[in-house]
């Protein structure tokens, strides 16, 4: 094979055989999460393939972490990661609605104003 | 850099037949509905998972197949300044396409099916890629208008419904950015440079043009409907209007430096719609089908480079570590 | 005293860029997705690297402008090492190249962050960081290949038996070094040739690999006086096809 590419052209395909080129044996993945700045939160932005926490971390970071800035990465195998199963979703349906949580649902701006009108009257 | 949203004639016929449980297909449309997004643990019919792979993967190969007709200069970029671009701009195709892979394994197909399936043919990528870079003039123009055209197929595919995808498109539109801003760089220098320079530069843009209007695939008459690809927001444009907008967008910018385009008939109508001259269709059929002028070489230097580095991942496999479907 | 140093800028400068050059042609084709992406951006890394030193020699010396040291100068003016010129290979060579050469970067930086020449010293300072990855993932890589199936841990040794007397040749010291030593630049080539076996022979080790004898008679020099293998030309002329068509241009 003659290619416009010189780098193509060093390629020795004699050794190349015939057959599939992936045995069906996988690397595990990893789960990586970037945090950009201290005091920041660290975020889950994809996967590695790798087979060690060491070599995902280093792989991790021209991945994740070649533009930018970045602190730190953390990386967690995919298989030691726990989820809730996505049709209990449900259990979080309410949660919006649980007011008393919230700080915008404690106003008394209003009753203040309110008996400060009648203190007035009073006087 | 390409999510093709074209339907096979099978296909369409098939995903027009498939039956689904109803209440659950009724409660997956009216999420998609509702601009809520799918996650890879969610329930989806048969037919959603199968085509997203089918255009996900699509797309991840288009990136790894992609960094081959620009890595053709990577040897011999002009200075450190294009060099130093090109390498960064070909590693971000390749950081495409773990992103792209990533997301399509997320649907339960591997990585290592995905590129055995690019090499045995059962799987496509872009034709645009299948056509060479014969100057450095190519990869100024590949740099700003393939990626042109990519970027308006992305941004468009990246509201689409499926979570894992259109996180990765977001990712890469950012990027992409930066490939069209040094392709563009690339392409000012050579027109506003010598007489070679423009020279190489118009015959380029000459080669590149008919590749380019058959970059979003055939025109919307000649092109397998799917409501439900719409309706499940996996095609969200039609093959012609993105056409439109990826030549609004960029001829002007190409004619502004007094470069043509070899078509007589192009031209932006009163309507806002862009007139030119047939691309050949047919052409497009025989390069898609395995004829086109690099189709042979793009597949034997994925393969090679498959298979030189086999030694490679299967040193670094611990076959008592099992593989799961990642997360997200 | 300028002579020196400008002879120490030219070694490192000219062994980044085609040690980066080589590696750049991994760039697409390599073993897995996430490793192509990693070597690629060493590769840029050490173009960078080339750069800043050509810069200095051009801003403080008055040579010519980066891009002119590095893409116009003849084969017999570079000084880099001929380890560095040798084509990519197989993955288990450069990958034990990339081992092999980061460590003496590492220590060759490091040693200059104490040097009395003060742009030296802060570029050192500056990219120390980015050299430090560059030696984790090629003690990384070395540690899991050296260890991994049969078939990786003979490649990589055959792979280090061939590059070893290459590497060696690194540390090729030449008139300037003692003034370099003595004026507080650089502590010299020798000393760096200690600590680099210090410090790649228990990562080796750690490997499971063997730590090539050292015979003296068949380390490779001459990169640093101007000879060069057969395979530096063809390299610097495929880097300058593109100007050569047009040398009034500017690219």
């Amino acid at each position: 094979m003659s290619s416009l590419d010189p780098r193509v052209n060093r390629l020795d395909f004699k050794k190349i055989t015939d057959g599939e080129t992936h045995t069906n044996s996988h690397l595990i993945t990893w789960e990586v999460f970037h945090q950009d700045k201290r005091g920041k939160q660290v975020i889950h932005v994809g996967i590695v393939h790798a087979p060690t926490p060491d070599m995902a971390l280093i792989l991790a970071k021209e991945q994740y972490a070649r533009r930018g800035k970045t602190t730190n990465l953390w990386v967690t195998k995919t298989s030691d990661v726990y989820t809730f199963a996505t049709e209990d979703e449900d259990i979080f349906e309410t949660t919006p609605e649980k007011h008393f949580r919230d700080p915008a649902y404690y106003k008394v701006r209003d009753r203040i104003e309110k008996f400060q009108k009648q203190q007035k009257q009073t006087v | 850099m390409y999510g093709s949203t074209n339907l096979s004639e099978e296909d369409a016929k098939r995903m027009n037949t498939t039956v689904e449980d109803p209440e659950k297909l009724e409660a997956f449309e009216s999420r998609i509905a509702r601009g809520e997004k799918i996650e890879p643990q969610d329930w989806m019919p048969v037919e959603y998972r199968k085509q997203l792979i089918r255009m996900i993967e699509q797309h991840a190969h288009s990136e790894i197949v992609g960094a081959l007709p620009e890595g053709t200069w990577i040897t011999r970029a002009p200075n450190f300044r294009r060099k130093l671009a090109l390498i960064a701009k070909v590693q971000d195709e390749i950081g495409h396409g773990q992103l792209l892979y990533s997301a399509a394994e997320t649907l339960g197909k591997t990585r290592e099916q995905m590129l055995n399936d690019l090499i045995n043919g059962k799987s496509k990528y872009s034709n645009v890629f299948n056509y060479p870079a014969y100057t450095w003039a190519d990869i100024a123009v590949i740099g700003f208008l393939v990626d042109g055209a990519a970027i308006v197929n992305q941004v468009i595919n990246s509201k689409g419904s499926y979570g894992p995808y259109c996180r990765a498109l977001e990712r890469i539109c950012y990027e992409e950015s930066f490939h069209l801003k040094q392709g563009h760089d690339n392409v000012v220098y050579l027109a506003t440079g010598t007489k070679h320079q423009r020279a190489i530069l118009q015959d380029a843009i000459n080669r590149w043009y008919r590749p380019l209007l058959h970059f979003f695939g055939p025109t919307d008459k000649q092109s397998a409907h799917s409501e439900k690809l719409m309706k499940w927001k996996i095609k969200l444009a039609s093959n012609d209007d993105m056409r439109n907008q990826f030549l609004d967008q960029y001829v002007p910018k190409i004619w502004e430096l007094d470069i043509t385009f070899p078509d007589p008939n192009l031209r932006k109508n009163n309507d806002g719609i862009w007139e030119f001259s047939d691309p050949d269709w047919d052409e497009f059929k025989r390069v898609i089908n395995g004829d086109g002028p690099c189709n042979a070489e793009r597949i034997a230097v994925r393969k090679f480079a498959e298979e030189a580095g086999r030694w490679v991942r299967q040193a670094l496999i611990n076959p008592s570590e099992k593989y799961q479907v990642p997360l997200a | 005293m300028s002579n020196a140093l400008k002879n120490l800028l030219y070694k490192m400068a000219d062994d980044a860029l085609v040690i980066g050059h080589r590696n750049s042609e991994w760039t697409g084709i390599g073993p897995m997705l996430e490793e192509d992406l990693a070597f690629s951006s060493m590769a840029q890394d050490k173009i960078g690297h080339a750069q800043a030193l050509y810069s200095i020699l051009n801003t403080l010396f008055g040579e010519a402008d980066p891009d002119t040291l590095a893409f116009k100068r003849q084969e017999k003016d570079l000084k880099s090492c001929q380890f560095v010129e040798l084509p990519i290979g197989e993955y288990d060579f450069s990958i034990v190249r990339q081992f092999l050469f980061d460590h003496a970067e590492l220590l060759r930086y490091d040693m200059l962050t104490q040097s009395s020449f003060q742009p030296l010293a802060q570029l050192a300072k500056k990219v120390k960081g980015e050299i430090k990855y560059h030696v984790m993932h090629g003690d990384t890589f070395v540690k899991q290949l050296g260890n991994g199936s049969e078939e990786s841990k003979a490649r990589m040794q055959s792979a280090l038996n061939y590059a070893w007397p290459y590497a060696l040749g690194i540390f090729e010291k030449d008139e300037t070094d003692a003034e370099l030593i003595s004026e507080g630049v650089f502590a010299g080539e020798d000393e760096l040739k200690t600590r680099w076996l210090q410090k790649v022979t228990p990562v080796i080790e750690a490997a499971g690999l063997k730590v090539p004898a050292t015979d003296e008679t068949k380390i490779v020099y001459g990169g640093r006086k101007g000879f060069h293998s057969e395979y530096l030309k063809p390299m610097l002329e495929e880097m300058t096809e593109v100007t050569r068509t047009d040398i009034d241009a500017e690219w």
